[in-house]
């Protein structure tokens, strides 16, 4: 793939560059592949994820900006999601997209998945949805018990080894005394908590200090067998409430919530809402995705370049507006779910075939 | 098939017997193909009522005992069907069995089913209080089943649920066991699409592989009401104390309340008075608000319920007078933009006013003995109202029934109090007759009975 140039995006030009852009770049007959599974009415299930959830726990950035710090929120909810759904549940066909801005979507299209009831939709939902918010401004709680489901143990252990690099090193977290008060907060012992108080406000510590200092309290409370029971998780409950991913359960409850189409532009950054490969979330750049006048500028390029070697018009037909951009790359993952999809569904289509040959 | 000649139902006499017992191979129905046989009008109604009759009972026992298919909601179906003279539904609620009695009993069930089902079928209020009965009514079925008898079943009906070999449960042996409430030792899974099992899955309360949910025998019949309302408080309590503090100081006193720890009473809420006059501090997550809060707290909490200034004045000054019902009973007049004839007295008046005012309704025409029984059912926390939400939902839909079914069942109701009023030996011969007329085994009903006094 090219080196990206990122190109200013001017709202203003908008829709003079959209109708290019559905003309010559946006997949339609991709989408009309996904969009004709059976004729009939369903809505695959659907997750949206979003930064603006993360606030409390980002100091990086806030509200609709995003670095590349921010993002790593993404990929471990985007891994902690994704693995649920396919070992968990079954699911195989899920797509997972950029949301253009600072979230992400996730398409669960299986057969299953698309025929759900709403009953069905919020049974999976809070499944996945662990930690507790008790709404504007104040701390999301997770609490582990020792009895700890399947999907929980699992979360964990993506969560735990992410966490310093993530939550003490890239936000610096701990290193201020707002971010030591909010940890204190997680305390829900209060002669625990005046204690540490005293242990880390005493001098200024960085994020590293603090975080381990908090570990080695708890640490040495349990080797002397003088940590309550309530507190047995509790370095743990803090790594799952910052970064066990924070959905918003009502759009996967309800069928009538819609998400942005994959392939949009985003109207206020002008980024394309590319799909993305889950496993290799951590490797996405969202600050680099393509904008509209990006893409244009390409073809434009590509086409003039192309002129000069070869001015017959069938060979310059031949190659697809796409694979002359850098939108190439979410074309290809696209496609790549879909193929699998069609493919179940033909599998699906022989094997009830096959059956009723059997009468 | 031979039956007995003393058997009074007619319709079962009919030469269509043979082909509808096919369809019922199981005490415990799946009631898939409706019946396709004749039906005099005289037993048409007679089912009819008899099955309204038995739905009402396992209604109100739901009232009496949340906690459905727990030991003392299904004594009081059981009593009740007993007294109500529907004994063979009874037989039907001991598992499986093969007599003639059972086929008979099966029979009456099928049909009054479908005969009930048609008349509730009409709107959706009906169907929901009329599916909720009946699901109550197959768990009770289900759950007298011996773990061979559940196999059975579930092969009876093709259901294409296997329980796994050993081997397979010691290949998921960690994560099963962390992820159920019980041992899983010596206990059947049952694997079955996730779909089958939402609330399970909802609650984390069961293992899930590859949209699998495996579920023991046991997670088939576990009532969740209880459940339910302990989930209930936790949430809206670990809003100020830890989850576990909780499990520890409060969920006894829960079980307490609702009669299934200590005493085992069903106690009564407290009044206003005996609330206010209750030692408490703010710290608390029970009492009387407008006692426990200083001035400065009650005002931050009044302004954040949307109270205007003037007004939220005017309750404090009450409450720091220390009139603190009349302070509540301003508070709710603010709230629900209305004036009250007389204060409130109870925490249960303030939710039913409540309700009332907000469905926009005149207080419904309970019978004054329904809404004892229901002030009797309180329990003592002040925050109880989610429960008695939903004994409201129950009362609500009462009205939304089927006239005529009720009326025939309540002239039907009423005969029989007027008998019972004028000669009790007449009935007990009445009804002697009539299990005679019934049933070939009168001994083995007495015997049923001893058992369960």
């Amino acid at each position: 793939m090219p080196e990206i140039k990122v190109k200013e995006f001017d709202p203003e030009l908008l829709p003079d560059m959209l109708p290019v852009y559905y003309k010559r770049l946006f997949p339609h007959k991709q989408f009309y592949r996904w969009l004709s599974y059976n004729n009939s009415l369903q809505h695959e299930l659907v997750f949206d994820i979003d930064l603006t959830d993360y606030d409390d726990v980002r100091t990086c950035c806030s509200e609709a900006n995003i670095c590349n710090k921010c993002w790593k929120f993404m990929s471990v909810a985007c891994k902690v999601i994704d693995v649920a759904l396919r070992d968990d549940f079954g699911f195989e066909h899920i797509l997972w997209v950029f949301s253009g801005r600072r979230g992400i979507h996730c398409w669960v299209s299986d057969k299953q998945a698309r025929q759900l009831d709403t009953k069905g939709r919020g049974a999976i939902a809070d499944y996945l949805q662990v930690s507790m918010s008790g709404g504007e401004g104040s701390t999301t709680k997770v609490a582990l018990y020792d009895k700890q489901h399947h999907s929980i143990k699992r979360a964990r252990s993506i969560i735990e080894p992410l966490f310093d690099e993530i939550i003490v090193e890239d936000q610096d977290a701990f290193g201020t005394t707002q971010g030591v008060e909010k940890l204190l907060k997680m305390i829900p012992d209060e002669n625990c908590r005046k204690d540490l108080e005293q242990q880390l406000t005493s001098s200024m510590k960085d994020s590293r200090t603090v975080w381990s200092s908090f570990k080695g309290y708890f640490e040495s409370l349990r080797v002397r067998s003088q940590l309550k029971p309530k507190l047995k998780y509790v370095v743990e409950e803090v790594q799952m409430a910052m970064l066990y991913p924070r959905l918003d359960i009502n759009v996967s409850k309800a069928t009538n919530h819609l998400l942005k189409s994959p392939f949009c532009i985003h109207p206020k950054t002008g980024k394309v809402c590319v799909p993305f490969n889950p496993n290799l979330v951590q490797k996405f750049d969202p600050i680099n995705v393509p904008t509209i006048s990006l893409l244009l500028d390409e073809i434009n390029e590509f086409d003039g370049k192309r002129n000069e070697i070869a001015e017959t018009p069938e060979d310059k037909s031949r190659i697809k507006d796409y694979k002359k951009t850098s939108m190439f790359k979410g074309i290809t993952i696209f496609e790549e779910f879909l193929r699998k999809l069609e493919q179940s569904l033909k599998s699906q289509a022989i094997t009830i075939s096959d059956k009723k040959m059997d009468f | 098939m031979d039956f007995p000649k003393k058997s009074k139902i007619k319709v079962l006499k009919s030469p269509d017997e043979q082909s509808l017992d096919t369809l019922l191979p199981h005490n415990c129905l799946f009631y898939i193909l409706p019946p396709m046989i004749d039906v005099s009008l005289k037993d048409f109604e007679d089912l009819a009522i008899e099955r309204l009759k038995l739905l009402r009972i396992l209604e109100q026992a739901g009232v009496k005992h949340p906690k459905i298919l727990s030991d003392e909601w299904k004594e009081h179906v059981i009593n009740e069907l007993n007294i109500a003279g529907l004994k063979y539904f009874v037989r039907l609620l001991r598992g499986n069995g093969n007599t003639e009695q059972d086929m008979n009993a099966r029979r009456r069930d099928y049909l009054s089913h479908f005969i009930l089902r048609f008349a509730y079928c009409r709107s959706e209020d009906l169907r929901r209080w009329f599916i909720a009965r009946e699901m109550e009514l197959f768990r009770f079925k289900f759950s007298s089943l011996s773990s061979k008898e559940v196999k059975e079943y579930v092969e009876l009906y093709e259901m294409g649920y296997r329980p796994i070999s050993e081997d397979q449960k010691q290949e998921v042996r960690q994560e099963l066991q962390s992820s159920v409430l019980h041992n899983i030792d010596g206990i059947d899974f049952y694997k079955v699409s996730f779909l089958a099992v939402l609330d399970l899955v909802r609650q984390r309360k069961c293992f899930l592989k590859n949209g699998f949910a495996y579920v023991s025998s046991m997670d088939f019949s576990i009532g969740v009401t209880l459940e339910d309302s302990l989930r209930f408080w936790r949430e809206e309590f670990t809003k100020t104390i830890e989850p576990d503090k909780f499990d520890k100081s409060y969920a006894y006193g829960i079980r307490y309340n609702y009669g299934k720890e200590g005493s085992r009473t069903n106690w009564s809420p407290h009044s206003c008075m005996k609330v206010i006059n209750t030692q408490g501090t703010s710290q608390d997550a029970c009492g009387c608000p407008f006692k426990l809060w200083d001035a400065s707290e009650l005002r931050t909490r009044l302004v954040n319920y949307g109270i205007n200034p003037v007004n939220v004045q005017d309750v404090i000054s009450l409450a720091t007078k220390g009139h603190f019902q009349i302070a509540c009973s301003r508070y709710f007049e603010l709230t629900h933009n209305t004036k009250l004839d007389e204060g409130i007295s109870h925490p249960n008046g303030y939710f039913e006013n409540s309700q009332i005012l907000m469905e926009n309704r005149e207080p419904k025409s309970k019978t004054p003995q329904m809404s004892q029984q229901n002030q009797r059912r309180q329990h003592a926390m002040t925050q109880q109202q989610n429960f008695k939400r939903k004994l409201e939902a129950r009362v609500k839909a009462e009205h939304d029934y089927d006239e005529e079914l009720w009326k025939l069942s309540e002239q039907e109701e009423q005969r029989m109090a007027e008998l019972k009023s004028k000669e009790k030996a007449q009935i007990e011969m009445e009804l002697s007759q009539l299990e005679s007329m019934d049933w070939d085994d009168d001994d083995d009903n007495v015997k049923e009975l001893s058992d369960l006094m």
